[in-house]
This record gives C-alpha cells, structure tokens and sequence, in this order.
C-alpha cells in the first residue's frame, strides 16, 4: 500500500506488475533469497526487463519461498 | 502493455521499493556506469545487484541525480567495491549545488539530520554541469536542472530514443514530496517549471526514480499538474503530506517501532518541528503524529495497536 502514500502508478493500472519489493532488500546467505520478497538475484536484478508473463510467474514462485515449502 | 517500454539495449534498470530509488546501470565501452545508488541499508545487496550486471567489467562511475539518501546510501559501498573488482576507483559525480557539503560530509545542509535519515560518508570526484552532455551506454544524455523536489535536483534526458531518467521530478502517478515549501521556498513554482520542461521534450520513456519505467506521459503530466495544483492551492495539505512520507520512509527503514520510540525519533527531527511550527502549532506535535499515524494506518501504509507501530508493505 505505500504506493498509494508515493502515488507510485494509478491504482487502475492495467499496464504492469507490481514489483513485491517491500524494501527489505538483503539477500539470505543460505537460500539466496532476499529476506524480505523471496527473490533471487537474478529475479531482482532482471525484473524491470521481464515481461507481465514472466513477473506473474516470479510471483507464482514466491509463496512456497515464504511458507518455506519451497528448497531452491 | 505486456512487456516493459523499449529502452535503450545499454540501459538496465533495477527497481526495488520505496526505500531505495531505481539504480539505473549503463553498460559502457569501457565498464559500467550507474545512476543513484539506493538507501545505505540496501547497499550490500546493491552491490550484489550490480556485481550481477556488470559481468566482470569495471565499474567506472557513479552518477547522482540528487543527494537525498534514498539515492546516494549505496555510493561509499559500491565505490569500495568498484575498487575490489577492478582495483580502480569508479568516479562518483554528484549534481551540483551541494559540494562544499558533501566534501565537508555536513549532514544538516545535506538534509540526513532534517529528515531524520541515515546515508554512508562518501567522497565525490567531480559534479555534473547543467547542460552538459554525458555519453552513457553509448548514447549522449543531457543533464537538465530539475529543482522542486530538491533545488539541487537533476534529471538525464537522451533526445534521440527521447528516454528520461526524472528522478523524482515525475513519476507514474505524482512526484517526490515538494520539501521546500515548508522552508518558505517558492518550490511548487520550481516543480510547475520542470513539469513544463518535461513537456517540452516530450519524452517517450519515463525512468522515474521509483517505480516502473513507464510511457504514457502525457497522462502522466497531466496527473502532476494535478497533484501540484491541488498541494499549492492547500500548503497545509502539502505539509501533511511531508510528514506522512517521512514517517512511512523511517518505518520502511526501522520495520517497527514504539509509539515513545517514534514520537522522540520525530520531535528531534527538523522537518518535522517546522511543519508542527509552521502549520500545525495550534496543537501539541504529540497530537499532530497522533493523527498522521491514523491517517497511515487508515490508507493501510502502517498499523497500530497501542504503543506498536509497524510498517505495512
């Protein structure tokens, strides 16, 4: 919800999706997943360049990754 | 749109949250440059990020579009491991106006003591001229002065692909908080003139300082002026909203909190005794971050219960 308090995009927006950064932003030297949204690097580093499709199946990804269900 | 704006192939764009602004990387004949580095308690994963990007070349500058701390606090660890990486230090170049306070390290002209916000020491090499032409990943990028957010704010402008790197001049839905005004600083005037600008050129692409590189400008503009005639119209609505994203960005920071450990962190706060002096003085500061934390917790941005604050992503 802090980008309805920094009006990051229009709450309608159609066009993206939205990044699951909640600015955390260290990585876990075990599981190499940021502590705070479960991505990898890679995944960080690369998601202004994934299309919708691809963001939709990073975020798929990440819920296994918080419920610790998922091992890599 | 399905896939992201088409850029520039030389320009990648990393974007977290709110806590860190967009690092923006550009890979350049001779190594990598990249545009503001991120908040400092970002900076160790900064730094991985940018370690990903830069497959083994060197990184040779660090770019500032202001000094806030959101955009510099990764500039003393990336610099330390440019050094690492390549044994060369990478240039850090600043936006100018603030140089004396940056060699000096004075954090109160920097504004880190006014806002109530932390940032790493670092030692900058040269700073930008507004009108110069930078060539970055190849490509020349003109530097704009962008005051308003900041005074001292700059924006990168490449006029062939018409992309623009706005800092915190634009964003999808708005701008950076207009700080100046509760200072007595004429900065809405200064926003509605870089707004003009922005228009003036046009741009196709918009690489905000957060948020998703995005088109549609037009639209965009049109929602700032918006916004900035509703803030200039109401100064106390301005200043109500300086408050809010300057509670909102510690607790991004501290994650959670006390009600007696935020109410000392804000009393001593600069910024925030001037909007309680200036705008609100009819009632105690206690009172005024009483309301500013509902108002937060109603827009769902922190909770509350009792003497617990907490960040709400």
């Amino acid at each position: 919800m802090a980008s309805n308090l920094f009006r990051a995009a229009p709450a309608a927006a159609p066009s993206s999706v939205a990044s699951p950064c909640v600015s955390v932003c260290k990585i876990d030297a075990a599981s190499g997943w940021c502590e705070g949204c479960k991505r990898t690097i890679d995944e960080i580093a690369h998601w202004a360049r994934y299309s919708d499709a691809q963001k939709r199946a990073v975020l798929a990804a990440l819920p296994a990754r918080h419920s610790g269900t998922a091992t890599g | 749109m399905s896939t992201p704006p088409e850029m520039l192939p030389r320009l990648h764009v990393l974007e977290r949250g709110w806590l860190s602004s967009n690092n923006i990387v550009f890979d350049d004949d001779d190594g990598i440059s990249v545009v503001d580095t991120g908040y400092v308690t970002h900076a160790e994963q900064t730094v991985q990020l940018i370690d990903r990007l830069r497959r083994g070349r060197p990184l040779t500058r660090i770019i500032n579009t202001h000094l806030h701390s959101d955009h510099v606090g990764g500039n003393a660890r990336l610099a330390a491991a440019a050094h690492r990486w390549s044994g060369a230090s990478a240039n850090i170049i600043i936006a100018p106006g603030q140089a004396a306070a940056v060699a000096a390290w004075d954090e109160d002209a920097l504004g880190y003591a006014a806002t109530g916000q932390q940032c790493e020491r670092f030692a900058h090499h040269d700073v930008l001229r507004i009108g110069a032409t930078l060539t970055l990943g190849g490509a020349p990028w003109e530097v704009l002065a962008a005051p308003g957010h900041d005074p001292h704010m700059v924006m990168l402008f490449e006029p062939h692909a018409r992309v623009l790197i706005s800092a915190d001049a634009l964003w999808e839905n708005g701008f950076g908080a207009i700080f100046g005004e509760i200072e007595g600083e004429p900065a809405f005037a200064a926003q509605r003139a870089v707004l003009d600008e922005i228009a003036r050129r046009a741009p196709r692409v918009v690489i905000p300082g957060h948020g998703a590189p995005f088109t549609g400008v037009a639209a965009a503009l049109e929602r700032a002026y918006g916004r900035l005639s509703s803030l200039a119209a109401d100064p106390r609505r301005n200043a109500n909203h300086i408050a809010k994203v300057l509670i909102k960005f510690w607790l991004l920071q501290v994650r959670a909190t006390t009600y007696a450990e935020l109410l000392a962190h804000f009393a001593g706060t600069r910024y925030m005794r001037l909007i309680h002096a200036r705008y609100f003085s009819q009632q105690p500061l206690e009172a005024l971050l009483d309301r500013i934390l509902m108002e937060l917790a109603l827009m769902g941005a922190i909770t509350r219960a009792g003497e617990r604050v907490a960040n709400r992503d």
